[in-house]
């Protein structure tokens, strides 16, 4: 393959990932990715990456759909089952077939039925006693699996609820812990006396925004704080400067989450600066901001 | 970053599951059920819009995934990766068939996405922190397009018609998303 990053890039692992190709298409990236590992890790991601979002749209299912779903996907597999049954027909037929030659015999011996019907019998009689013996047994023994095999079935699937809901919360305490973690820092931040506050106020493009600078001049670390911005249409992203000597330096572009109030956001390191200012720029941000677009500046 | 396996297996456990369903073990499928189905039903859900036939389809997955289960190979991808696009292929032959039927191409795209908003739970579960998560890191015009793909089975050149996009764009977008989710995993 002469380019592979070129194949990756061509969005084709996508499609194949999403189910989009035909069947030759995708014999084909998944040859590819045999031969070359760099096409196989790049597909497990995006596999994973949708697997992620798949189960991030998790529902549990309404109450009841576990019984029926459950019973009627075991009935449809169900192999043992049909060969119990297969085992419990076999033991009613052996009853019937000893009866069966002893009805067509009967009519044959019309003139001497009860000697024939007394002698004959007396043997076929003493082993359907035992037939039948040996078949409560086998039944008997038959309902005994088929409860101690419930009860398993319950006690594993108890396990494997709980371990669901162990790993759930485990999952909770990690993300908790994290934002935790990061309420700390922001805690740290606030309460530092080193970090001076730099109020943002509205431009005249958006005369209600308004937002603060946390900066540290001796560290260097610049926080930002929301308290109100405009939204932006697609596309677009807010932008940090630090002004120095009237010299615009990027300090890094605002998240999503930053830009609507969530939280602290730690911006890139400003050796130097005399005043802040935020202007709208093309996702990604810019080189140099667009002073058309400034939306809130303000003096340290 | 590791809360993100919100409810996958751990490798070994999964392991532990492939080996006995490949053993033809029918009680691993009550296992396989607790451990997935949250996360095949909610994508099955998506894509069907109505609770009676996600069950139906569920139900149908699950019986192929135990016919099928020969055909699935643990060293070309995770069980996970495999069930899942077994759920989705079904689902969405199903609102094929069903849009065949009614003869319309495709419900409205509004429409579609009222039907999810309205399938969103509004209460705090701990399982959709990875869906807030996502909300705060793709951007809308991402997420319209993962969406798009993934729960209403558009194919690229038809997300770039319904959205009136260039194809480049949707191919372009859809990379840069799933990208933005790989970093959530890792």
């Amino acid at each position: 393959m002469e380019n592979i990053q070129d194949y990756i890039e061509s969005g084709i692992l996508e499609q194949y990932a999403l189910g989009e190709l035909t069947p030759a298409q995708q014999s084909e990236v998944a040859g590819l990715a045999a031969r070359h590992p760099e096409i196989q890790d790049e597909l497990t991601q995006v596999q994973q990456a949708l697997g992620f979002y798949a189960e991030a749209h998790a529902i549990t299912p309404p109450a009841g759909m576990r019984e029926r779903v459950l019973a009627n996907v075991m009935a449809q597999i169900a192999t043992p089952a049909s060969a119990l049954r297969a085992d419990v027909d076999a033991v009613a037929q052996a009853p019937a077939a000893t009866r069966t030659p002893l009805a067509s015999a009967a009519p044959a011996a019309e003139a001497v039925v009860r000697p024939l019907s007394s002698a004959p019998v007396a043997e076929p009689a003493g082993r359907s006693v035992w037939a039948m013996a040996a078949s409560v047994a086998l039944i008997m023994s038959l309902a005994a699996n088929a409860l101690f095999y419930s009860r398993w079935q319950d006690a594993n699937s108890d396990l494997v609820a709980l371990q669901g809901d162990q790993a759930r919360f485990a999952t909770t305490t990690q993300v908790m812990d994290r934002q935790l973690g990061n309420l700390r820092q922001e805690n740290q931040v606030l309460r530092n006396d080193e970090f001076r506050s730099v109020a943002l106020a509205g431009t005249k493009t958006a005369p209600s925004a308004k937002a603060r600078v946390l900066y540290n001049a001796s560290t260097k670390k610049v926080y930002l704080d929301v308290k109100s911005l405009p939204a932006l249409p697609a596309g677009q992203q807010y932008q940090l400067w630090a002004l120095d000597n009237g010299k615009p330096v990027d300090a890094g572009v605002l998240t999503v989450a930053t830009a609507t109030g969530a939280g602290l956001q730690a911006m890139k390191d400003i050796a130097s600066a005399q005043a802040f200012a935020m202007t709208v720029e093309p996702m990604g941000g810019s080189i140099s901001p667009t002073l058309s677009t400034m939306t809130v500046i303000g003096n340290i | 970053m590791p809360d993100t396996s919100l409810i996958s297996l751990p490798p070994a456990a999964e392991a532990e599951l492939v080996r006995r369903l490949q053993a033809r073990d029918e009680a691993a499928m009550t296992l396989f059920y607790d451990r997935y189905s949250a996360a095949l039903y909610g994508v099955i859900f998506r894509i069907v819009k109505a609770e009676d036939e996600a069950e139906d389809v569920l139900q149908e997955a699950l019986v192929k995934i135990w016919h099928a289960f020969a055909s699935y190979d643990p060293g070309k991808g995770r069980l996970f990766t495999w069930v899942l696009n077994i759920c989705r292929n079904l689902s969405i032959d199903k609102i094929r068939s069903r849009q065949h039927r009614v003869g319309s191409r495709t419900q409205g795209l509004d429409e579609s996405l009222t039907a999810q908003r309205q399938a969103a739970p509004t209460t705090f579960r701990p399982e959709h922190i990875g869906l807030q998560e996502i909300t705060q890191k793709l951007i809308p015009e991402q997420r319209l397009i993962i969406d798009l793909l993934y729960f209403e089975g558009f194919t690229q050149s038809e997300v770039a018609e319904e959205l009136n996009i260039p194809l480049g764009t949707v191919k372009t977008r859809a990379r840069t998303a799933i990208k933005v989710l790989s970093k959530l995993i890792r």
